[in-house]
Protein backbone atom coordinates (compact mmCIF):
# COMPACT_ATOMS: atom_id res chain seq x y z
CA UNK A 1 0.00 0.00 0.00
CA UNK A 2 1.34 3.42 -0.95
CA UNK A 3 0.47 6.55 1.04
CA UNK A 4 0.87 9.74 -0.95
CA UNK A 5 2.39 12.05 1.67
CA UNK A 6 1.36 15.68 1.03
CA UNK A 7 4.94 16.96 1.48
CA UNK A 8 7.14 13.99 0.60
CA UNK A 9 5.27 12.22 -2.18
CA UNK A 10 4.41 8.53 -2.46
CA UNK A 11 5.78 6.44 0.43
CA UNK A 12 5.46 2.77 1.27
CA UNK A 13 3.01 2.00 4.08
CA UNK A 14 5.86 0.15 5.88
CA UNK A 15 7.29 3.57 6.81
CA UNK A 16 4.11 4.40 8.75
CA UNK A 17 2.48 3.33 11.98
CA UNK A 18 -1.31 3.17 12.25
CA UNK A 19 -3.08 4.72 15.23
CA UNK A 20 -6.82 4.70 14.60
CA UNK A 21 -9.87 6.82 13.95
CA UNK A 22 -9.30 10.46 13.06
CA UNK A 23 -11.66 11.48 15.88
CA UNK A 24 -8.77 10.83 18.31
CA UNK A 25 -7.64 14.36 17.37
CA UNK A 26 -10.60 15.68 19.34
CA UNK A 27 -9.48 14.89 22.86
CA UNK A 28 -12.14 15.84 25.42
CA UNK A 29 -11.64 18.67 27.89
CA UNK A 30 -10.44 17.02 31.14
CA UNK A 31 -12.05 19.84 33.14
CA UNK A 32 -15.55 19.32 31.72
CA UNK A 33 -18.13 18.16 34.32
CA UNK A 34 -18.83 14.98 32.31
CA UNK A 35 -15.14 14.39 31.53
CA UNK A 36 -15.19 10.76 32.74
CA UNK A 37 -18.01 9.79 30.35
CA UNK A 38 -16.45 11.66 27.48
CA UNK A 39 -13.05 10.05 28.00
CA UNK A 40 -14.77 6.65 28.14
CA UNK A 41 -16.32 7.37 24.75
CA UNK A 42 -13.05 8.81 23.42
CA UNK A 43 -11.02 5.83 24.58
CA UNK A 44 -13.32 2.90 23.89
CA UNK A 45 -16.22 3.64 21.53
CA UNK A 46 -15.53 3.50 17.80
CA UNK A 47 -17.49 3.11 14.60
CA UNK A 48 -16.30 0.22 12.51
CA UNK A 49 -17.29 1.29 9.01
CA UNK A 50 -17.15 -0.92 5.93
CA UNK A 51 -16.15 1.69 3.41
CA UNK A 52 -14.59 5.11 3.69
CA UNK A 53 -12.71 5.74 6.93
CA UNK A 54 -10.60 8.70 8.09
CA UNK A 55 -7.70 7.54 10.20
CA UNK A 56 -4.45 8.68 11.78
CA UNK A 57 -1.11 7.41 10.49
CA UNK A 58 2.32 8.38 11.87
CA UNK A 59 5.28 8.67 9.50
CA UNK A 60 7.76 7.14 11.93
CA UNK A 61 10.40 6.17 9.36
CA UNK A 62 10.15 9.52 7.63
CA UNK A 63 9.50 13.07 8.72
CA UNK A 64 7.65 12.06 11.93
CA UNK A 65 4.47 13.80 10.83
CA UNK A 66 0.94 12.70 11.67
CA UNK A 67 -1.39 12.28 8.72
CA UNK A 68 -5.14 11.97 8.30
CA UNK A 69 -5.61 9.31 5.62
CA UNK A 70 -8.99 8.65 4.00
CA UNK A 71 -9.00 4.94 3.17
CA UNK A 72 -11.68 2.56 2.01
CA UNK A 73 -11.60 -0.32 4.48
CA UNK A 74 -13.02 -2.74 1.88
CA UNK A 75 -10.69 -1.98 -1.04
CA UNK A 76 -7.79 -0.27 0.82
CA UNK A 77 -7.99 2.48 -1.77
CA UNK A 78 -6.62 5.74 -0.37
CA UNK A 79 -8.48 8.74 -1.71
CA UNK A 80 -7.12 11.62 0.37
CA UNK A 81 -4.12 12.39 2.60
CA UNK A 82 -3.72 15.51 4.74
CA UNK A 83 -1.31 16.65 7.45
CA UNK A 84 -3.03 16.11 10.80
CA UNK A 85 -1.83 19.53 11.96
CA UNK A 86 -3.74 21.15 9.10
CA UNK A 87 -6.86 19.16 9.99
CA UNK A 88 -6.54 20.10 13.67
CA UNK A 89 -6.02 23.77 12.87
CA UNK A 90 -9.07 23.74 10.56
CA UNK A 91 -11.04 22.53 13.60
CA UNK A 92 -9.89 25.59 15.51
CA UNK A 93 -6.99 24.08 17.42
CA UNK A 94 -3.75 26.04 17.78
CA UNK A 95 -1.52 23.08 16.89
CA UNK B 1 44.73 11.66 39.06
CA UNK B 2 45.52 10.00 35.79
CA UNK B 3 44.85 12.07 32.73
CA UNK B 4 43.14 10.30 29.90
CA UNK B 5 43.31 11.38 26.33
CA UNK B 6 40.61 9.66 24.28
CA UNK B 7 40.31 9.69 20.54
CA UNK B 8 37.09 8.63 18.84
CA UNK B 9 37.30 5.96 16.14
CA UNK B 10 35.21 6.10 13.00
CA UNK B 11 32.17 3.82 13.29
CA UNK B 12 33.35 1.68 10.39
CA UNK B 13 37.06 2.39 10.78
CA UNK B 14 37.05 4.79 7.81
CA UNK B 15 35.67 2.13 5.46
CA UNK B 16 36.59 2.46 1.78
CA UNK B 17 36.05 -0.11 -0.94
CA UNK B 18 36.22 0.10 -4.71
CA UNK B 19 33.97 -2.42 -6.48
CA UNK B 20 34.92 -1.15 -9.93
CA UNK B 21 31.70 0.57 -10.96
CA UNK B 22 30.67 1.41 -7.38
CA UNK B 23 32.85 3.00 -4.69
CA UNK B 24 31.74 3.11 -1.04
CA UNK B 25 33.46 5.49 1.39
CA UNK B 26 32.66 6.27 5.00
CA UNK B 27 32.37 10.00 5.70
CA UNK B 28 34.29 10.80 8.87
CA UNK B 29 34.91 14.55 8.69
CA UNK B 30 31.36 15.87 9.18
CA UNK B 31 29.59 17.05 12.33
CA UNK B 32 25.80 16.90 12.42
CA UNK B 33 23.38 19.14 14.33
CA UNK B 34 19.61 18.75 14.22
CA UNK B 35 17.41 21.83 14.14
CA UNK B 36 13.82 21.94 15.34
CA UNK B 37 11.87 25.05 14.45
CA UNK B 38 9.73 26.18 17.41
CA UNK B 39 5.95 26.17 16.93
CA UNK B 40 4.90 29.71 16.10
CA UNK B 41 8.54 30.86 15.83
CA UNK B 42 9.23 29.45 12.37
CA UNK B 43 9.67 32.85 10.66
CA UNK B 44 12.14 34.10 13.28
CA UNK B 45 14.03 30.80 13.14
CA UNK B 46 14.29 31.03 9.37
CA UNK B 47 15.63 34.58 9.62
CA UNK B 48 18.25 33.64 12.21
CA UNK B 49 19.40 30.57 10.27
CA UNK B 50 19.75 32.74 7.19
CA UNK B 51 21.87 35.36 8.97
CA UNK B 52 24.08 32.80 10.78
CA UNK B 53 24.57 30.24 8.02
CA UNK B 54 23.97 32.49 4.98
CA UNK B 55 21.56 29.88 3.69
CA UNK B 56 17.88 30.01 2.81
CA UNK B 57 15.86 27.16 4.27
CA UNK B 58 15.56 24.53 1.53
CA UNK B 59 12.11 23.16 0.80
CA UNK B 60 11.08 19.87 2.46
CA UNK B 61 12.90 16.95 0.85
CA UNK B 62 15.83 18.96 -0.51
CA UNK B 63 19.32 19.99 0.59
CA UNK B 64 21.08 23.36 0.35
CA UNK B 65 24.84 23.88 0.46
CA UNK B 66 26.70 27.06 1.32
CA UNK B 67 28.93 28.56 -1.39
CA UNK B 68 32.14 27.38 0.28
CA UNK B 69 30.70 23.87 0.71
CA UNK B 70 31.35 23.96 4.47
CA UNK B 71 27.71 23.80 5.56
CA UNK B 72 24.82 21.75 4.21
CA UNK B 73 21.22 22.01 5.40
CA UNK B 74 18.93 19.01 4.96
CA UNK B 75 15.22 19.76 5.26
CA UNK B 76 13.81 16.48 6.57
CA UNK B 77 10.39 17.77 7.53
CA UNK B 78 8.38 20.93 7.89
CA UNK B 79 10.01 21.91 11.20
CA UNK B 80 13.02 19.58 11.22
CA UNK B 81 16.48 20.03 9.65
CA UNK B 82 19.94 18.57 9.83
CA UNK B 83 22.98 20.80 9.50
CA UNK B 84 26.19 19.16 8.29
CA UNK B 85 29.42 20.98 9.15
CA UNK B 86 33.15 20.37 9.27
CA UNK B 87 34.05 18.38 12.37
CA UNK B 88 36.07 20.13 15.08
CA UNK B 89 38.97 18.28 16.76
CA UNK B 90 37.05 17.69 20.01
CA UNK B 91 34.03 16.31 18.15
CA UNK B 92 31.45 18.67 19.67
CA UNK B 93 32.88 22.12 18.95
CA UNK B 94 30.92 22.62 15.74
CA UNK B 95 27.58 22.10 17.45
CA UNK B 96 28.53 24.16 20.49
CA UNK B 97 29.53 27.18 18.39
CA UNK B 98 26.39 26.94 16.29
CA UNK B 99 23.98 26.42 19.18
CA UNK B 100 25.25 29.59 20.85
CA UNK B 101 24.53 31.62 17.72
CA UNK B 102 21.07 30.11 17.29
CA UNK B 103 20.14 30.08 20.98
CA UNK B 104 16.57 31.09 21.71
CA UNK B 105 15.36 30.83 18.12
CA UNK B 106 16.11 27.25 17.05
CA UNK B 107 16.30 24.08 19.17
CA UNK B 108 19.55 22.28 18.33
CA UNK B 109 20.89 18.85 19.25
CA UNK B 110 24.35 17.46 18.58
CA UNK B 111 23.85 14.38 16.39
CA UNK B 112 27.47 13.86 15.33
CA UNK B 113 27.84 10.56 17.18
CA UNK B 114 24.40 9.32 16.20
CA UNK B 115 24.75 8.79 12.47
CA UNK B 116 27.14 6.86 10.29
CA UNK B 117 27.54 8.36 6.81
CA UNK B 118 28.54 6.62 3.60
CA UNK B 119 28.96 7.97 0.11
CA UNK B 120 28.19 5.65 -2.75
CA UNK B 121 29.34 6.73 -6.17
CA UNK B 122 29.82 5.22 -9.58
CA UNK B 123 27.69 4.29 -12.59
CA UNK B 124 26.17 1.22 -10.89
CA UNK B 125 25.32 2.92 -7.59
CA UNK B 126 21.69 3.45 -8.63
CA UNK B 127 21.33 -0.24 -9.57
CA UNK B 128 22.68 -1.27 -6.18
CA UNK B 129 20.53 1.16 -4.21
CA UNK B 130 17.23 0.68 -6.02
CA UNK B 131 17.00 -2.86 -4.66
CA UNK B 132 16.95 -1.82 -1.02
CA UNK B 133 15.60 1.74 -1.15
CA UNK B 134 11.80 2.07 -1.28
CA UNK B 135 12.09 5.59 -2.75
CA UNK B 136 11.96 6.04 -6.51
CA UNK B 137 15.58 7.10 -7.22
CA UNK B 138 15.09 7.69 -10.94
CA UNK B 139 16.64 11.08 -11.82
CA UNK B 140 13.21 12.28 -12.97
CA UNK B 141 11.72 11.94 -9.48
CA UNK B 142 14.83 12.17 -7.28
CA UNK B 143 16.92 15.02 -8.64
CA UNK B 144 20.38 16.18 -7.61
CA UNK B 145 19.92 17.88 -4.23
CA UNK B 146 16.89 15.76 -3.32
CA UNK B 147 16.83 13.82 -0.06
CA UNK B 148 14.52 11.42 1.71
CA UNK B 149 14.29 9.93 5.16
CA UNK B 150 13.17 6.37 4.70
CA UNK B 151 14.06 2.74 5.53
CA UNK B 152 16.55 0.35 3.94
CA UNK B 153 16.65 -3.24 5.20
CA UNK B 154 14.47 -2.14 8.16
CA UNK B 155 17.05 0.48 9.17
CA UNK B 156 16.11 4.14 9.20
CA UNK B 157 18.11 5.94 6.52
CA UNK B 158 18.52 9.41 5.09
CA UNK B 159 19.48 9.34 1.42
CA UNK B 160 20.75 12.41 -0.42
CA UNK B 161 21.56 12.65 -4.12
CA UNK B 162 24.83 14.60 -4.48
CA UNK B 163 25.23 14.25 -8.23
CA UNK B 164 24.04 12.05 -11.09
CA UNK B 165 25.82 9.01 -9.71
CA UNK B 166 26.77 9.90 -6.16
CA UNK B 167 24.64 9.53 -3.03
CA UNK B 168 25.19 10.05 0.68
CA UNK B 169 23.49 7.62 3.06
CA UNK B 170 23.08 8.24 6.77
CA UNK B 171 21.90 5.61 9.24
CA UNK B 172 22.07 4.99 12.97
CA UNK B 173 25.68 4.58 14.14
CA UNK B 174 24.61 1.86 16.60
CA UNK B 175 23.76 -0.43 13.67
CA UNK B 176 26.50 0.87 11.36
CA UNK B 177 27.96 -2.55 10.58
CA UNK B 178 24.56 -4.07 9.77
CA UNK B 179 23.83 -1.13 7.52
CA UNK B 180 27.14 -1.50 5.70
CA UNK B 181 26.48 -5.23 5.33
CA UNK B 182 23.10 -4.49 3.70
CA UNK B 183 24.69 -2.03 1.27
CA UNK B 184 27.59 -4.33 0.42
CA UNK B 185 25.25 -7.27 -0.13
CA UNK B 186 23.14 -5.24 -2.50
CA UNK B 187 26.20 -4.08 -4.43
CA UNK B 188 27.52 -7.63 -4.71
CA UNK B 189 24.11 -8.80 -5.95
CA UNK B 190 24.10 -6.45 -8.92
CA UNK B 191 27.77 -6.61 -9.93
Amino acid sequence: MIINHPLLGPRDAAEFVYLGDESLIERPDPNAPDAADRFYEYGYLRDNPAGEHKELWYHEQGDRSWLVVTRNTITHQITHVELARDVARAKGRDR
Amino acid sequence: MAEFSLKADAFLGGFHKDYGTVVVTEVTDRAIASFALPLGGEAQAEKTIKSVLKLDLPSVGTAAQSEDGATTLLRLGKDQLFCLMDKQPDGHGAHRALSEKLAGTVFTTDQSDVWVSLTIRGPDSLRALERICPIDLHPGSFEVGALARTVMEHLGTVIIRNSDDEYTLMSASSSAKSFLHAIETSIENVL
